[in-house]
């Protein structure tokens, strides 16, 4: 099980290009610079066609791969030949946004997870394609505004409900999977180091909401982070070896999701009705979770 | 044919302001191409946009390198970006600032015209959006299209309120654009600034500011936690107490925002 | 020389080189008529022959995309596949080149339309840069595995081949076949370096992504100029490789790029590649022992395309018969395009006539090839000949 780690105790040194080529108030760009503080000396980037690349890594190895879909094949490839080499020492730590990891990058996700490769692979997801202007994902929350669902007489944004693909995941029966939020810090490095610890495919989804994607003030990122965790929206939790579920962060009472919402630009145009319909799926998915806390997932 | 080179930041409307003068200049029965010059969507990173017009039909494809006019959509920029480079000589330089164009710290063998199109942008449209304000002023400054194209342009872009807006804001900026003036006798400082070097850590960002953080030692409790959001590495630690290297900021906000202790100062940039 | 000879199908001879070879990563998936390939490598793992990373992926892209990674890393990587197999990997076969990882690749192939064997499938892949190789028997399938190696790490190449044979006639089709020494191939083939350091204490990243979308006045042609030298290198390597393997092993393929067959004093020659090469020297004898002058020159290295071997024959014949088991629909033929490239510097140049043949897998019968050989010949001896184009 993961601790939450007090921000005190954080080395210095810093594993992250500054002052780097993303938008102003790229949450991504601080979880990949936290993945990279925890993981230190160790880590071997790989990276694929996303926002990722904005945010470039400090002495640290990395290869990008121009193959959006492919993270999971070549953090793959990477594992296996540091094993070859009699170096796994190397954490192979795969950095992608929820394009690669829940759309294109989906077969190559769970062919590596199915396998049970050493790699680290954490999805900082701020739903949508953000690198190519915000199109919509299946991370994408429902009733978003996206430039691919964008709203009109005959459309009220995205149709679907976002894929649950932490749980997908989970279901693997990987080692470890976590959901994370950058408005949390303290939780998800505690999860990282839980990470660093243990061998096998370890996932780990981290929210990053996106000032530039969801039509917000730069400044307000990680305070939507953190009002999308209080209310139900982005729960925190994690499962160990697909079976031990635990909620690492829980409020005493889930705040009305209409609040967070209304801070975004991308549900500008939402109805009291669609709000609703957002929240009971919310409470719903809460009660089960809480239900199932402390035992068995699925 | 006439060249011009618009300099605006990532998520500012540079794009859309293009595509207005464009349109309202095919009114006129001009020939126009609009090319923008930015990869992917990097908000609040200076980006430039470029427009040829000409009375007949436009083959040359390349990007614009010497430009007649340039336009520049925030006062900021001409602090930290070259807007004058390539600018042939005699050309015309408008740029969104509060004071008249020998005063914009522009200088060399050109002209220089001004409007305060935030002052003009706030008062309309409620937004610092210049995008529209200083087409409004582009129209009287140089006479290359007339206010109506500008305005049939914005109803074509937008319907309602927002339409009218930024109509408004046009005739605004109409009126208070100030005239251009030489500004040869103008000392105009050096700038290189990179905000894209190529070395890591030598990037430079603090032209994406529109707003500094300045911290209160005696507010901070060293809880780091505007350290670890800081998505540019821009804070760090001295003595428990957090400090900024300006050279990192981009401005964003986050670290104020999330100050448990509101020991953050949020200051406008001077121009 | 001892030499150990085993009766075989194709691509168990595959199977050997990848472990002669010792590939150290070996991805896998399958697709007929390459799937034994995988199967036999399955065997030589499970029972130790093979020491190795195996990974058996969900797809033919994660196949490539991994291999690449693992090449990139530091080993050795092999993968193999066929017709759609090959289509999939068509982005990550590109991340391979781009980044110069010397993967090897086996082909059997599988036309385009179909589950029977042309070149169609790897024509596709024209465009991703890698070396690729044709081979004619199940021991050129095996000699080419390990040259393929040699040629692709070296300093001057370091460009991903794929060696390609066709399937069911090669890949099924039994035949005795010399397994080299361990020894030999250790000495023949060093251990395997990579140009990219990923270690942890080895790699400093420090890389500023550019994320403009013009970039003006940075040379971004580059690398494709060097890509391109690479390739032209590799010619000269792919000479120098078949020269040393002949040399070690006592077999070798023409001089690597091309071989030629009986073409001392002939008036014409047919130009073919692969198994439809096989069956033409039978016509070429045929032909040759009634008094006709016609030879035959077989295609072995695709790509880089042996523009200058052609320059070399071309002069000294009046026609060239040209096989093509591929079509570029809109286009033509692969190798009678190349030719007749490579023929417009030639100031006397020969006549050239495009041949189609074992499209979709249909027979290629030695009296198909009689037939291609009298047609040539009629041209060589300046007859008004048509049509320029024949489907066979």
């Amino acid at each position: 099980m993961s601790k939450p780690v007090p921000l005190v105790k954080l080395d210095e040194k810093e594993y992250i290009q500054p002052a780097n080529q993303a938008c102003q108030g790229c949450t991504g760009a601080s979880v990949a610079r936290i993945v990279g503080k925890v993981l230190k000396d160790k880590m071997v980037r790989q990276e694929v066609a996303c926002c990722g690349p904005a945010f470039g890594n400090l002495d640290q190895p990395s290869l990008y791969g121009e193959v959006f879909e492919g993270a999971g094949a070549m953090s793959t490839g990477l594992s296996r030949a540091f094993k070859r080499l009699e170096r796994e020492d190397a954490i192979v730590t795969a950095i992608v946004g929820d394009g690669g990891t829940t759309d294109i990058g989906f077969q190559g996700l769970s062919g590596a997870a199915e396998r049970n490769e050493n790699v680290l692979w954490i999805c900082y997801d701020n739903e949508a394609y953000m690198n190519t202007g915000g199109q919509r994902s299946s991370a994408t929350t429902k009733y978003a505004e996206t430039t691919t669902t964008p709203v009109g007489e005959f459309s009220r944004g995205k149709k679907e409900r976002r894929k649950n693909v932490a749980a997908m995941v989970a279901l693997h029966r990987v080692p470890y999977m976590a959901t994370a939020s950058i408005a949390y810090p303290e939780d998800f490095i505690g999860k990282l180091e839980y990470a660093k610890s243990i061998k096998g495919f370890r996932f780990i989804q981290v929210s990053a909401p996106c000032p530039t994607g969801w039509r917000f003030e730069p400044q307000v990122a990680v305070k939507i982070g953190k009002e999308m965790v209080l209310s139900g929206l982005w729960p925190l939790y994690e499962v160990i070896d697909g079976e031990k579920f635990r909620i690492t962060y829980k409020p005493k009472e889930l705040k009305p999701v209409k609040d967070v919402l209304k801070m975004q630009g991308r549900f500008r145009h939402i109805t009291e009705d669609e709000i609703k319909e957002i929240q009971d799926d919310v409470t719903s998915y809460w009660t089960r979770l809480v239900a199932k806390d402390g035992k068995e997932f699925f | 044919m006439m060249e011009i080179r618009f300099h605006g930041r990532g998520g500012q409307g540079a794009v859309t302001g293009v595509r207005l003068l464009s349109t309202a200049l095919y009114y006129e029965g001009k020939y126009t191409l609009g090319i923008p010059m930015y990869g992917t969507e990097r908000r609040g990173a200076p980006v430039q946009s470029f427009l040829r017009v000409s009375d007949s039909r436009i083959y040359e494809r390349d990007l614009v390198h010497e430009p007649d006019i340039v336009v520049v959509l925030d006062p900021l920029l001409a602090k930290t970006v070259p807007v004058t480079q390539g600018l042939k000589k005699g050309g015309l330089v408008l740029v969104n600032h509060p004071h008249a164009g020998d005063q914009t710290g522009i200088g060399g063998p050109f002209k220089v015209a001004t409007v305060d199109a935030t002052k003009v942008a706030m008062e309309t449209i409620g937004r610092p959006i210049t995008n529209t304000a200083i087409l409004g002023a582009f129209a009287k400054v140089t006479g290359m299209v007339k206010l109506a194209s500008l305005e049939e342009a914005a109803h074509h872009q937008w319907s309602g309120r927002i339409g009218e807006m930024n109509i408004k804001a046009m005739q605004n900026a109409y009126e208070a654009a100030t005239p251009a003036v030489d500004v040869s006798k103008v000392k105009m400082k050096d700038v290189t600034v990179q905000s894209r070097a190529r070395k890591a850590g030598e990037s430079d960002v603090s032209s994406w500011r529109l707003y500094r953080p300045v911290f209160n030692d005696a507010k901070c409790v060293g809880c780091r936690r505007c350290y670890i959001l800081c998505p540019e590495v821009a804070i760090g630690m001295e003595n428990n107490k957090a400090v900024v290297n300006y050279q990192y900021c981009k401005g964003c906000g986050i670290c104020q925002e999330e100050c448990p202790t509101k020991a953050i100062d949020w200051v406008q940039e001077t121009i | 020389m001892p030499q150990k000879f085993e009766v075989m199908v194709g691509n168990k001879a595959v199977a050997h080189a990848v472990r002669l070879a010792r590939a150290k990563f070996i991805s896998a998936f399958p697709i007929t008529p390459q799937t034994t390939i995988v199967q036999y490598i399955a065997d030589m793992v499970a029972n130790g022959e093979i020491d190795a990373e195996f990974v058996t992926t969900e797809g033919e892209l994660t196949a490539q995309a991994s291999a690449f990674s693992a090449g990139a890393a530091g080993v050795r990587a092999f993968t193999a596949t066929a017709g759609p197999g090959l289509l999939y990997m068509h982005h990550p076969m590109i991340a391979t080149r781009n980044n110069r990882i010397p993967v090897v690749m086996a082909v059997m192939h599988r036309g385009i339309k179909g589950m029977d064997p042309d070149q169609t499938d790897m024509m596709a892949q024209r465009e991703t840069g890698w070396m690729m190789m044709e081979c004619d028997s199940g021991q050129e399938v095996l000699d080419t595995g390990l040259m393929a190696y040699k040629i692709a790490e070296d300093e001057r190449v370091r460009l991903p081949c794929l060696f390609a044979g066709d399937g069911y006639i090669l890949s099924y089709t039994d035949e005795p076949i010399d397994i080299p020494d361990e020894a030999k191939v250790d000495a023949f083939l060093p251990p395997y370096k990579t140009m990219i350091p990923l270690l942890p204490d080895q790699g400093k990243e420090n890389r500023d992504f550019q994320m403009q979308q013009w970039s003006i006045g940075q040379d971004v042609q580059t690398t494709f100029i060097e890509d391109q030298q690479a390739m032209e290198n590799a010619k000269k390597v792919i000479k120098e490789v078949n020269t040393e393997f002949k040399k070690m092993f006592g077999r070798g393929y023409g001089n690597g790029l091309v071989e030629e067959y009986k073409t001392k004093d002939v008036d014409a020659v047919i130009i073919a590649a692969g198994t439809i090469a096989s069956t033409a020297r039978v016509a070429i004898d045929k032909l040759q022992s009634e008094g006709k002058k016609v030879g035959l020159v077989r295609l072995k290295t695709f790509k880089p395309f042996p523009a200058e071997e052609f320059q070399r024959i071309g002069p000294k014949v009046k026609a060239m018969g040209i096989i093509d088991r591929n079509i570029s629909i809109g286009s033509g033929g692969w190798a009678f395009g190349e030719i007749r490239n490579a023929m417009y510097e030639v100031e006397e140049r020969p006549r050239t006539l495009q041949f189609h043949a074992g499209l979709n897998g249909k027979e290629v019968r030695v009296q198909d090839i009689i037939k291609i050989g009298e047609k040539t010949l009629k041209a060589a001896s300046g007859m008004k000949v048509s049509p320029l184009v024949e489907w066979v």
